[in-house]
C-alpha cells in the first residue's frame, strides 16, 4: 500500500483552555471511505474543522499528500483539493440552485479570471449533471432558501461535487433526512469511493453499516479504536464508552 | 446571457438614456446644475450598492472616498488659478494666509489635470483597498466592518481640517478655475456640466453592472451570504472584498471629482458623517440590491428633499417628512423601491407563464389527449 493521503500527526486543539482534541493520529488511504463515529463532544467535527483549516492546531500536524497543510489558509486547503460539508447546511440562501453549483466550480478561483467570465461557458453540462445527480434539475432557478431541509443537504452534497476535491470531509450528511433520502445518500457516497477520498462523521449507524469500510472511534479527544465494522463491534472499550450493548445498528 | 440579464440591460440602457436628454427639454442653467448635481449623488448611491448591496460590506464612510476624489480635483483646479490669482510666489491663496512659502510636494504633480484625474481616481481606490486590506484580511465584519469605515472617515476629515496650511482648513478650496479638456472649458452652469456627469453616471453604473454578472460578482454575493461557504471552496474571500470595495471607493472618487466641478470648490464637510448617512438612506430607500435602484433612490430623495425645503409649506416639517419615509421605506419595503417592483414583476411573470403552460395544456387535450397521458 502506498503511504496515506491524508495523515494527522499527534494533533491537539485547546479551546482556551478546554482541550478538545489530545494526541489525535490518524492516516487515511486515497480512494478510501472513512467513518468516524464517537459519543457528542468526543472532538469529531474538530477533528473535520482542523484539517480542512476552521480550527488551528496547538501542536502536531496535518500532512495531505505528503505536504503540511495545518499552517495554510483556509482557501489554499481547499484550492489543495480539500472539501468541507457543514454540519448545519451552509449554501448561498438568496441565489439559485444554479448560481450555488456556478460557485462550486471553484477550478480557477482567482479575482481577475473570474471578474472576466461571464455567464455559463463551459460548466453548463457538469452543472446539469450534478443537478441532476442529487435530483434538483426541476430547481436550478428556485432560490436555495426555498428548498426543503434534505434538499438543502442535497444541494450542499452537490457543491462539493462541483468543486471536485480529491478528499471530501462530510459532517453528518443525513442529519434531518429521511429514510429514503438517506438511503440515496448512502447509495451516491458509495458511488464515490476509490474516485474521492471520503472522511463522514455520522451518528446514524445503519447509515454507517451501509457505507463504511473502516471505522475510526473518537472518545474524549483521542482516537478509541480503528478497524471494520465487526471490529469495532466486537471492541470492549468502544462498547463501554459509545455503543452500549446493542452494538452498530440499533444505538 | 440570460433573458432576465438583457431585460435589466435595457432598463439600465433606457434611463441613462432618459438623463442623458434632460437638457434637451429643459433650458434653465440653475437647473441643470442642480441636476447634475443630483445624479453626482446618484454615482455614489452606485457605489454604496456595490459594497453594501452586493458584497454586505455597510460602508458607513463612503463619503471618505468621494471626498478624497473631491479634493484632488479641487487641487489641479486650484493650481489653473494662480497665475491669475495669487501675488507671492504663485502660490494657492490659502497658503499665502498661513504663511506658506514654497508649494508643498505633494500638491506639485497636480500641475497636470491628468495627473489630477488620474489620483482622483487611485486615491480613493488605494485608500480603499487599504482600509479593507486591514479589515478583510482580519475578518471584521457586519457592523464592526461599518464603525472602522466611520472610524476611517473622522480620522480623515479631521486631518485635512488640522492641516489648514496645506488643505484649506475648515474653508475647503474655495475660488477655483473651470474645468476644462483640451481648451473646452466646462461652465458649472451649462448643459456641458450636465453631459459630463451623465456619461460619467452611465459609464459607472455599466461597469458595476458588469462587475455583477460576472462570476465574480456572484462569488461576492456568495461572500455576502455565507463567507466561511466561499472561502472553503478555495476563494481568496478578501481579496474579493478588498476588489469590490476598491471599485466602490474609484467610483466614489469620480463622483467626488464631478463634485467638485459642479459646486466650484471642495470642503471638509463633504467627508461629513451626515453626507455618509444620507447615501445610507437613499440606498435603503432605493434598494440596495439593484444599482439602479439606488442610484433612482438618491435622485428621488434628494429630489424630494430639494423639493421640500425649497417651498413654503413644508419649510419646518421637510425633515420630518423625510424622516417618515425612511422609516415607511424600512418598515414595508425592507429591500427598497427596486425590491418592491422586482416582487411585483416576479409575480406578473409567474401568473404569465402559468397562464401560457395552462393555455398549451388546453391545446394539447384538444389535439393529442394520448400523448398527456403518456408524459
Amino acid at each position: 500500500m502506498s503511504s496515506p493521503q491524508l495523515v494527522i500527526d499527534q494533533a491537539r486543539v485547546s479551546f482556551s483552555g478546554f482541550v478538545a482534541v489530545s494526541d489525535l493520529t490518524l492516516s487515511v488511504g486515497q480512494g478510501e471511505l472513512r467513518c468516524l463515529i464517537g459519543p457528542n463532544g468526543a472532538g469529531k467535527t474538530t477533528a473535520l474543522d482542523l484539517i480542512c483549516g476552521k480550527t488551528r492546531l496547538a501542536s502536531g500536524a496535518v500532512r495531505f499528500q505528503d505536504k503540511p497543510i495545518h499552517r495554510l489558509s483556509e482557501h489554499a486547503i481547499a484550492r489543495a483539493g480539500i472539501g468541507r460539508k457543514f454540519q448545519v447546511p451552509s449554501v448561498f440562501r438568496d441565489l439559485s440552485v444554479w448560481d450555488n453549483l456556478h460557485i462550486g466550480r471553484s477550478a480557477r478561483p482567482g479575482v481577475l479570471s473570474n471578474l472576466l467570465s461571464f455567464g455559463q461557458g463551459d460548466d453548463k453540462v457538469e452543472i446539469e449533471r450534478l443537478a441532476e445527480l442529487v435530483g434538483l434539475e426541476n430547481d436550478l432557478k428556485t432560490p436555495a432558501a426555498h428548498l426543503s431541509h434534505g434538499q438543502t443537504q442535497w444541494l450542499e452534497i452537490a457543491l462539493i461535487l462541483a468543486q471536485n476535491p480529491l478528499l471530501i470531509l462530510i459532517d453528518e450528511p443525513t442529519a434531518g433526512m429521511t429514510q429514503q433520502e438517506t438511503k440515496k445518500t448512502a447509495e451516491l457516497f458509495c458511488g464515490l469511493r476509490g474516485k474521492h477520498t471520503l472522511i463522514v462523521v455520522e451518528h446514524d449507524m445503519g447509515f454507517v453499516r451501509d457505507i463504511a469500510e473502516t471505522i475510526s472511534v473518537m472518545h474524549q479527544g483521542k482516537l478509541l479504536a480503528e478497524g471494520t465494522i465487526g471490529e469495532i463491534e466486537a471492541n470492549q472499550a468502544v462498547r463501554d464508552a459509545y455503543l452500549g450493548s446493542g452494538g452498530i445498528g440499533h444505538a | 446571457m440570460s433573458g432576465k440579464t438583457k431585460t435589466e440591460m435595457a432598463i439600465y440602457a433606457v434611463v441613462c438614456l432618459a438623463i442623458l436628454l434632460v437638457p434637451v427639454f429643459l433650458d434653465d442653467a440653475f437647473l441643470l446644475n442642480k441636476y447634475a448635481r443630483y445624479l453626482v449623488l446618484g454615482m455614489l448611491a452606485v457605489a454604496l450598492s456595490l459594497s453594501w448591496g452586493y458584497a454586505g460590506i455597510l460602508n458607513l464612510g463612503q463619503a471618505t472616498t468621494f471626498g478624497l476624489g473631491s479634493y484632488c480635483m479641487a487641487m489641479a483646479l486650484k493650481l489653473k488659478t494662480i497665475p491669475v490669482h495669487t501675488g507671492s510666489d504663485g502660490l494657492p491663496d490659502f497658503m499665502v494666509w498661513n504663511n506658506v512659502t514654497e508649494l508643498p510636494w505633494f500638491w506639485k504633480p497636480f500641475y497636470s489635470m491628468s495627473v489630477g484625474v488620474a489620483a482622483g481616481i487611485l486615491i480613493p481606490a488605494l485608500f480603499a483597498a487599504l482600509l479593507g486590506w486591514f479589515m478583510f484580511r482580519g475578518r471584521v465584519t457586519g457592523v464592526y466592518a461599518a464603525i472602522t469605515t466611520l472610524a476611517a472617515m473622522v480620522v480623515v476629515q479631521l486631518l485635512i481640517i488640522d492641516q489648514q496650511a496645506y488643505t484649506g482648513g475648515f474653508n475647503g478650496i474655495t475660488d477655483l478655475a473651470q474645468f476644462d479638456v483640451a481648451g473646452f472649458a466646462f461652465d458649472a452652469y451649462g448643459p456641458a456640466i450636465y453631459y459630463l456627469v451623465a456619461i460619467c453616471l452611465t459609464a459607472s453604473l455599466f461597469i458595476a453592472f458588469a462587475i455583477t454578472k460576472s462570476k465574480a460578482g456572484l462569488i461576492v454575493q456568495a461572500i455576502r451570504d455565507e463567507e466561511d461557504r466561499v472561502r472553503f471552496f478555495g476563494y481568496d474571500v478578501a481579496l474579493y472584498k478588498i476588489f469590490v470595495f476598491s471599485v466602490s471607493g474609484a467610483i466614489a472618487g469620480v463622483a467626488g471629482m464631478l463634485y467638485t466641478i459642479v459646486m466650484e470648490f471642495a470642503s471638509p464637510t463633504f467627508l461629513g458623517v451626515p453626507i455618509s448617512l444620507s447615501v445610507v438612506i437613499w440606498v435603503a430607500v432605493g434598494g440596495r440590491q439593484s444599482l439602479l435602484g439606488a442610484m433612482l433612490g438618491a435622485l428621488i430623495v434628494t429630489g424630494m428633499q430639494g423639493a421640500l425645503s425649497e417651498s413654503e409649506t413644508f419649510l419646518d416639517s421637510w425633515t420630518l417628512i423625510m424622516g417618515l419615509l425612511f422609516v415607511l421605506v424600512v418598515l414595508f419595503l425592507p429591500k427598497g423601491i427596486a425590491g418592491a417592483v422586482e416582487t411585483i414583476a416576479g409575480r406578473f411573470e409567474r401568473r404569465r407563464t402559468l397562464a401560457r403552460r395552462q393555455s398549451r395544456r388546453a391545446d394539447t387535450v384538444g389535439e393529442a389527449p394520448r400523448l398527456e397521458r403518456l408524459s
